[in-house]
């Protein structure tokens, strides 16, 4: 194949400095400490060489050389310049490329803070960036086209969403970081040295957690925003390929936790480590190799990959397996037990149940995998990862609701009762609220108690915590009370939406449940601005415009809808185009004219600039101008002399035109005044043939609670991350890590 | 004591497993021909070409209808999709249905869709099909 010089040889120049990096290491840890300068030396050579390529791929994009058979598929020549680092991510090349570079540079970082772990650990984590290069070295975003087309594909429309130029990348260093609590689990059961990784691998669990979950967050939105799909979370395979690693990352971190506090789950982390890592792995194989081309609806096809994809996920399962079989053993673990009704017992209930979660989504995502080998392979839908997370998320909602006032040493069920008091009242009172609201299903108003008393029993913690000056520790807190958020916030919105299909014809006002709604007009692309179909929505004494999209893109020829949404206080109002049928919807007139729309005839005799006052006096002096339209309106044999208003405020640019009823049915009213040509244009609503938008309308209750957990469940991870990264530090300069 | 509250635990995994499996084997959609689609009482899911211009929106009830031609045995099956139109589905070269059959209709009644487009993500246009 030929190749883009320059960039094929920075790539081979990263993998020659990563080998004799990893050389480097391997004479250190033979014994031979010269070693350690040169794989230094080499690492960062490695990591430019990475970084080079990089750049000659970002510059290769902006510069839009089509020549790149890349840069031909994902860019274009109308492609502005910001959705060019979309591009650059937005192939099965460049997204190995981008998670290579995040690879390399938390590298950097990990071989200054790994102390004397070092070696073993760069050279687990190398090898881990080696298979990324080795795709990359298989599969080079570099190739050269035969030929040198002007103009290339362009984005998948899609993709050009804010969102979705941030969101792939942080999802990258959410998979780069995975692999570091990985190479510490590794590299301690290859040194044998067992006591000082859980330290220092905790901060990096931490950060893998905080970005993967912040990643998942933005995708989530991204879906909900802009898909259309009406939902933010669809369990699909994609995404779950990246929330498996996150849950597997999250008993990784309460592991951690337990280890570094009571010594428990010494051997246990190893496992959750690896299982982190090869998760990240195998998600990238079901979703990169093609074997789910058939069963998700944004999985990759594959490019000859999969053979590649399998081997290193093999090697890396071998090379854990092996470690773990002969050295797990070796790794002392306490005697003693916890009381049963102690923090400790309870945390292992906690992360048992969420590893038997994470397991069973495992289970499902590979479905079209296990059931390959049977008559006919399918999948499962939503309703199997609904129908067995809700047992799930009741017990975990219960155990977080116990653990902050559970202490290590044990407790009775009386005191522990006597510390839940004001928490239980709270979340009764909340329950009741739920069930005079509409939930009548007695499981979702235990799962709304349950949810309610572990974000309040948390939240009190965290309130306690704060005062007592100790906010830095209260991290996991904090963190809880954004999952009780998040739990209420999905119980009301994914339990009690809402949703209606409703076709409404142009200007005629439809009514579904408390919400009228009224298609107004098609309002024509204009420049970047994307076709939009203006609906004003009356509701509750409140009225607003709604603005869903629906075009064609012109380069690809879909059909793109981006719903509208409107939030409020306690839900969203959802709308999503369905279909749009222009009709023939207006009639544009000028002073004398008659015209019509099938039985329906319109003269317009003249503008009537006094309707409400003096129009001109009213221009002048910056107030709201009306300008009236005196019509003949002839329907069915009735004729009648209507006079619709189009009012302007200057000030705002607002306009207001009230639509009339015509003597036949239907209304009539003035959707725009040339001044220059001197017409009118009416919109007909309801006569003949009018234009009819068909709407998804949803209301989702509380839907905001479900952001704003996430984000709160963030800020405790950053919390605690700050304060795991600021012990292990102090632990390391007393010289207590090995 | 903490005898019994392994038991217990275990137990509580082994009915959770059960449950687990039971959801599993009721959930699944098979892939299955149009033909065993039609026999099939059940949720499953189908795969198939888009019969060109067969493809209707029907304002009244906001429903898609379109006719799916199995490349393979040219077998056609009509589907009524009630939802949002996906993004490119006129495009598309392969479409897969998951929902069940209606006999009384004669239709196919999908909730979802799956949409396999030639340049969707991978501009190569040596898409493969796994069926």
């Amino acid at each position: 194949m030929h190749l883009y010089l320059p960039g094929a040889l920075a790539l081979w120049c990263a993998l020659a400095f990563a080998l004799s990096c990893l050389w480097g290491y391997s004479m250190v840890l033979r014994g031979d400490a010269t070693g350690l300068v040169f794989a230094r030396r080499a690492y960062v050579f490695y990591a430019s060489s990475v970084g080079l390529a990089a750049v000659l791929l970002v510059l290769l994009l902006t510069q839009r050389d089509f020549r790149i058979d890349y840069v031909y598929h994902y860019s274009g020549l109308d492609l502005p310049m910001h959705y060019q680092f979309a591009a650059f991510w937005a192939g099965q090349q460049g997204s190995f490329m981008i998670w290579l570079v995040w690879g390399s540079l938390l590298g950097l970082l990990l071989q200054r803070t790994a102390g004397k772990s070092e070696p073993a650990v760069m050279g687990v984590y190398l090898l881990t960036l080696l298979g990324l290069v080795f795709i990359l070295v298989r599969q080079s975003p570099f190739a050269m086209r035969l030929d040198a087309p002007l103009d290339g594909q362009g984005l998948n429309p899609l993709l050009q969403d804010d969102w979705m130029v941030i969101h792939p990348p942080i999802m990258f260093i959410g998979f780069a970081l995975s692999a570091i609590p990985f190479s510490f689990a590794m590299a301690s059961l290859w040194t044998r040295r067992f006591d000082g990784w859980a330290a220092r691998a905790f901060p990096w669990a931490l950060g893998g957690f905080l970005v993967l979950g912040t990643a998942i967050l933005m995708g989530g939105y991204w879906a909900y925003k802009t898909l259309g799909w009406g939902g933010y979370w669809g369990w699909d395979p994609v995404e779950n390929a990246s929330f498996i690693p996150f849950l597997f990352g999250t008993v990784l971190i309460h592991g951690l936790h337990l280890e570094r506090t009571r010594g428990r789950y010494r051997r246990a982390n190893y496992v959750l480590a690896t299982l982190m890592f090869m998760s990240v792995l195998y998600g990238t194989f079901l979703t990169r190799s093609g074997v789910l081309a058939d069963f998700s609806v944004h999985s990759f096809v594959d490019l000859g990959l999969a053979g590649w994809l399998v081997g290193i996920l093999g090697t890396f399962l071998l090379l854990a397996a092996y470690l773990l079989a002969t050295r797990l053993r070796q790794v002392p673990t306490r005697a003693n037990e916890d009381p049963v009704l102690s923090r400790g017992t309870f945390m292992v209930l906690a992360t048992i149940t969420l590893l038997v979660a994470t397991l069973v989504i495992l289970a499902g995502t590979s479905a079209p995998l296990l059931t390959r080998f049977m008559k006919s392979p399918g999948q499962v839908g939503p309703s199997f990862y609904n129908r067995v997370n809700l047992p799930i998320a009741l017990l975990v909602a219960w155990l977080l609701a116990l653990v902050p006032y559970l202490t290590w040493r044990g407790e009775t069920w009386r005191a522990i009762a006597r510390k839940l008091l004001w928490p239980g009242v709270l979340a009764l009172a909340l329950t009741a609220g739920a069930a005079l609201w509409q939930v009548h299903n007695p499981l979702h108003l235990l799962f709304a108690f349950l949810a309610a008393l572990a974000l309040a029993s948390n939240l009190q913690k965290t309130w306690e915590k704060a005062r007592a000056g100790g906010l830095a520790g209260a991290g996991g807190y904090l963190a809880h009370v954004g999952v009780g958020v998040i739990l209420l916030g999905i119980l009301a919105s994914s339990g009690y939406d809402r949703s209606a299909k409703v076709t409404l014809v142009q200007g005629v006002p439809q009514q579904v449940g408390d919400t009228t709604l009224t298609f107004v007009r098609f309002i024509p692309s204009r420049g970047r601005e994307k076709e939009a179909m203006e609906v004003e929505v009356a509701r509750r004494g409140e009225r607003f415009k709604v603005y869903p999209k629906m075009f064609v893109n012109r380069r690809t020829r879909q059909l793109m809808v981006n719903p509208d949404i409107r939030n409020f206080a306690l839900m969203d109002l959802y709308v999503s185009p369905l279909e749009y049928d222009p009709g023939q919807p207006f009639l544009e007139l000028a002073q004398g004219e008659t015209g019509a729309i099938g039985e329906t005839r319109v003269r317009f005799v003249r503008f009537d600039l006094q309707a409400e006052g003096n129009a001109m006096v009213a221009m002048a002096a910056g107030r709201t101008v009306t300008v009236g339209a005196v019509l003949e309106v002839t329907q069915n044999g009735k004729t009648a002399g209507l006079r619709p208003l189009y009012r302007l405020n200057p000030a705002d640019g607002r306009v207001d035109t009230p639509p009339l009823p015509l003597p036949d049915g239907g209304a009539v009213r003035i959707s725009g005044i040339n001044a220059s040509s001197g017409k009118v244009r009416l919109d007909l609503g309801g006569v003949a043939n009018p234009a009819h938008l068909a709407l998804d309308v949803t209301t989702k209750p509380l839907i905001s609670m479900v952001w704003g957990g996430l984000y709160v469940v963030l800020a405790g991870g950053i919390l605690a991350t700050i304060n795991r990264v600021r012990q292990a530090r102090q632990l390391d300069s007393l010289g207590k890590l090995t | 004591m903490n005898r019994r509250l392994y038991l217990i635990g275990a137990l509580v995994l082994l009915a959770f497993a059960g449950f687990s499996l039971a959801s599993f084997r009721d959930t699944l959609t098979p892939y299955v021909s149009y033909q065993e689609a039609r026999d099939a009482n059940r949720m499953v899911q189908v795969a198939g070409a888009l019969q060109k211009g067969s493809s209707a929106y029907e304002m009244a009830n906001g429903s898609l209808l379109f006719t799916l031609r199995d490349p393979k045995t040219q077998d056609l099956v009509r589907v009524r999709y009630h939802g949002l139109r996906p993004a490119n589905f006129e495009d598309a070269i392969s479409i897969v249905a998951i929902g069940r059959y209606d006999p009384r209709a004669k239709e196919f009644a999908a909730n979802k869709l799956l949409v396999k487009c030639p340049s969707k993500y991978q501009g190569t246009e040596v898409e493969k099909t796994y069926s």
